[in-house]
C-alpha cells in the first residue's frame, strides 16, 4: 500500500511540475513570451519581432505541450471542448495565432501596408494575448488549489509575458531589427515596477486566502522554493534588470553586453516565477480538521 | 454511495475486490484507505475508505479538454479512455486526488521483469488499462450496466453493485440510489448526519460519511493524525 500524503497533510501538486511536468512549465512560460513578444512587436511594427514569436509559440510551445500529452497522436481532441474547459480554449487559441500569423507574416513580407495584412496584424494580436493569457486561466479555475485561484493570476502571467517580450525586442533592437532601442527599454522599466508590485500583491492575497494559500506562500518564501523565489525571481527577475534599466535611463549609452545580461535575467525570472507559481501549488488535506474531531 | 466510519475495520479487502475487479496495475488503486489517530492519551483510530467521489458538479468533467472526463445521468463520472489524450488537468482539477494517470512506471507488472501473472494475462484481454490516459473508480459501472439490463437494483442485488460494497465483511459500504429519499443510502444519510468531504468546493460529492461524531458534540478535541502501516500491495 502506498503511502498517502494527501489524505492528511498539505500536498503540492506534481503533475504539472515534477518530472515531465517540466516540460508543461516551458509551454507555460513560452506561452506568455511568445504573446507578449507579438503584441510588442505590432506596437514596433517589426516583421523579425512577429517571426520570432511565431517561432516560439509554434515551435517551442506546441512542441512542448504535444510532448507532454500521454497521448500526443490525439492531440486534435482537445479542441472538443471549449465551453467549459480553458486548455480546449487555449489549444484553439494557439491554432488561430499559428495559422493567423503565418498568413500575416506572409502578407508583411510580400505585400506590406495593405488592408490585409492590417486585418491580420489585429486577428493574430488577439490570439496572441489569448495565447499569453489563458494559462492563467487554466490555472485559476482549479478551485482545488487556492494559491492559484486568484483573479490576479492571469494579469500576472499576461504582465510577464509582455515583460519578455520587451526584453527579446532589446535584443532585436540591438541586431537592427526595426525596433527603437530607447522605447524598448523605458517598457521594460516599467513593466518590470508593475510586474514586481503585482507579485508582492499576488503573494500577499494568496497567504490571505485560506491556510492552504497561507501555506503555499510559505513553501515559496522560506521553505524549498525559496532559492528559486529568491535568486530566480527576486534578484534575477527585478533587481538586477531593474538596476539596468534605470541605470540606462541616467547613463546616455548602456554597453550591449550589458542589456543582453539584463534580458537574460529577465528571461530567467519569467521562468522561475512559472516555476514557483506551479511547484508551490498545493491540495488542502482531504479529511478536513473539523471531520476529524 | 454512505461509508460508515464507525465499522470500517481496515481490512483493506475494498482495496483487493477493486484490484480483482478492474485487474488494477500494480501501481494504481482505486479506492484507498486511510486511519487517523484522533485524541491524545487514550487516542482511537479513524478509518477513511476514499475514492472518487463521483461529484455532481465535477471539476473533472468541467476541465476536460476532450470530453473523455463524462457525468452519466446517473451520477456516476467515468472517463473514456479512447478520447483521454492525458493532458492531466483534470488530475491537477481534483480536489480529492483521487484520479491517476497511468504511466509506464506505474505498470511495470508484479513482477518485473521475471514473470507475467495469468491474473496480469487475463486482465489485459478482459479490463484493458491505457498507459498516457487517466483512470479512476467508476463506481464499477460495468457492473451496474450489467445489472440493470437483467432488471436488478444497484445497493439490493449484489450483481448491479459495487465490488467494494458487496466485499466489505464489515458493511460499512452502503450503495443505492441518493435520489430515492426511501433508499437505504438517503436512510443513512438523514439519521447518521452523513457529511461529504470538502463541501466548501461545491462539488457536492456523491459519498458521504457517517461517523457518528458529527453533530453529537461540538466541544473541540486534541486531534493528531497518522498513516495507517502497510499491509497489503
Amino acid at each position: 500500500m502506498e503511502i498517502h500524503e494527501w489524505m492528511l497533510n498539505y500536498t503540492r501538486q506534481t503533475e504539472w511540475i515534477d518530472r515531465r511536468g517540466l516540460i508543461l512549465w516551458i509551454a507555460f512560460y513560452t506561452g506568455g513570451l511568445g504573446g507578449g513578444l507579438y503584441l510588442v512587436s505590432v506596437f514596433f511594427n517589426s516583421i523579425w519581432g512577429m517571426f520570432i514569436s511565431w517561432l516560439i509559440i509554434a515551435v517551442l510551445k506546441g512542441g512542448a505541450h504535444l510532448l507532454y500529452l500521454g497521448k500526443p497522436q490525439r492531440f486534435w481532441r482537445i479542441i472538443t471542448r471549449p465551453q467549459s474547459s480553458w486548455l480546449a480554449r487555449g489549444f484553439i487559441f494557439v491554432m488561430l495565432f499559428v495559422i493567423f500569423g503565418a498568413i500575416q507574416l506572409m502578407l508583411s513580407y510580400w505585400l506590406p501596408d495593405t488592408a490585409g495584412e492590417m486585418v491580420f496584424k489585429v486577428l493574430t494580436g488577439i490570439t496572441a494575448l489569448v495565447v499569453a493569457v489563458y494559462t492563467g486561466f487554466v490555472l485559476n479555475t482549479v478551485k482545488a488549489v487556492p494559491f492559484w485561484n486568484s483573479s490576479l493570476l492571469p494579469l500576472l502571467f499576461v504582465l510577464c509575458g509582455i515583460l519578455g517580450g520587451f526584453g527579446i525586442s532589446v535584443l532585436i533592437a540591438l541586431n537592427d531589427g526595426n525596433i527603437d532601442l530607447a522605447t524598448a527599454e523605458a517598457g521594460s522599466r516599467w513593466l518590470l515596477l508593475a510586474n514586481a508590485l503585482l507579485i508582492a500583491i499576488y503573494l500577499w492575497r494568496a497567504a490571505k486566502r485560506e491556510a492552504t494559500g497561507k501555506q503555499s506562500v510559505m513553501e515559496q518564501i522560506r521553505g524549498s522554493s525559496a532559492p528559486i523565489f529568491w535568486i530566480g525571481i527576486v534578484v534575477m527577475g527585478i533587481i538586477i534588470p531593474l538596476v539596468i534599466a534605470f541605470t540606462s535611463y541616467a547613463v546616455a549609452e548602456m554597453p550591449p553586453a550589458v542589456l543582453v545580461f539584463g534580458v537574460a535575467c529577465e528571461v530567467i525570472g519569467g521562468l522561475a516565477l512559472r516555476y514557483c507559481v506551479l511547484k508551490a501549488g498545493a491540495y488542502s488535506p482531504l479529511v478536513a480538521r473539523s471531520e476529524q474531531q | 454511495m454512505v461509508v460508515d466510519l464507525r465499522k470500517c475495520v481496515r481490512c483493506y479487502a475494498c482495496i483487493a475486490a477493486c484490484r480483482i475487479e478492474h485487474f488494477l496495475p500494480i501501481g494504481v488503486s482505486w479506492p484507498r484507505l486511510v486511519a487517523m489517530e484522533t485524541g491524545g492519551e487514550h487516542p482511537t483510530v479513524s478509518t477513511y475508505s476514499v475514492r472518487c467521489n463521483q461529484c455532481h458538479d465535477a471539476p473533472c468533467v468541467e476541465v476536460c479538454p476532450t470530453g473523455a472526463t463524462q457525468l452519466r445521468d446517473d451520477g456516476i463520472v467515468y472517463v473514456d479512455q479512447d478520447k483521454c489524450v492525458g493532458c492531466r488537468y483534470c488530475v491537477i482539477a481534483c480536489p480529492y486526488q483521487n484520479r491517476t494517470f497511468l504511466s509506464k512506471d506505474k505498470d511495470k507488472g508484479f513482477f518485473p521483469g521475471r514473470v507475467v501473472t495469468d491474473f496480469e494475462k487475463a486482465g489485459k484481454e478482459l479490463y484493458p488499462h491505457t498507459h498516457g490516459t487517466t483512470e479512476k473508480c467508476n463506481f464499477c459501472m460495468e457492473r451496474i450496466d450489467a445489472g440493470l439490463a437483467r432488471g436488478l437494483k444497484p445497493g439490493i442485488d449484489r450483481d448491479a453493485t459495487p465490488a467494494c460494497v458487496n466485499t466489505c465483511p464489515a458493511q460499512a459500504l452502503t450503495f443505492g440510489d441518493l435520489d430515492d429519499p426511501d433508499s437505504e443510502v438517503s436512510r443513512l444519510i438523514r439519521e447518521n448526519q452523513g457529511f461529504q468531504l470538502h463541501p466548501e468546493y461545491d462539488t457536492d460529492p456523491s459519498v458521504y460519511f457517517i461517523d457518528g461524531k458529527i453533530g453529537v458534540s461540538d466541544e473541540p478535541s486534541e486531534t493528531s493524525t497518522k498513516e495507517e502501516e502497510p499491509v497489503l500491495a
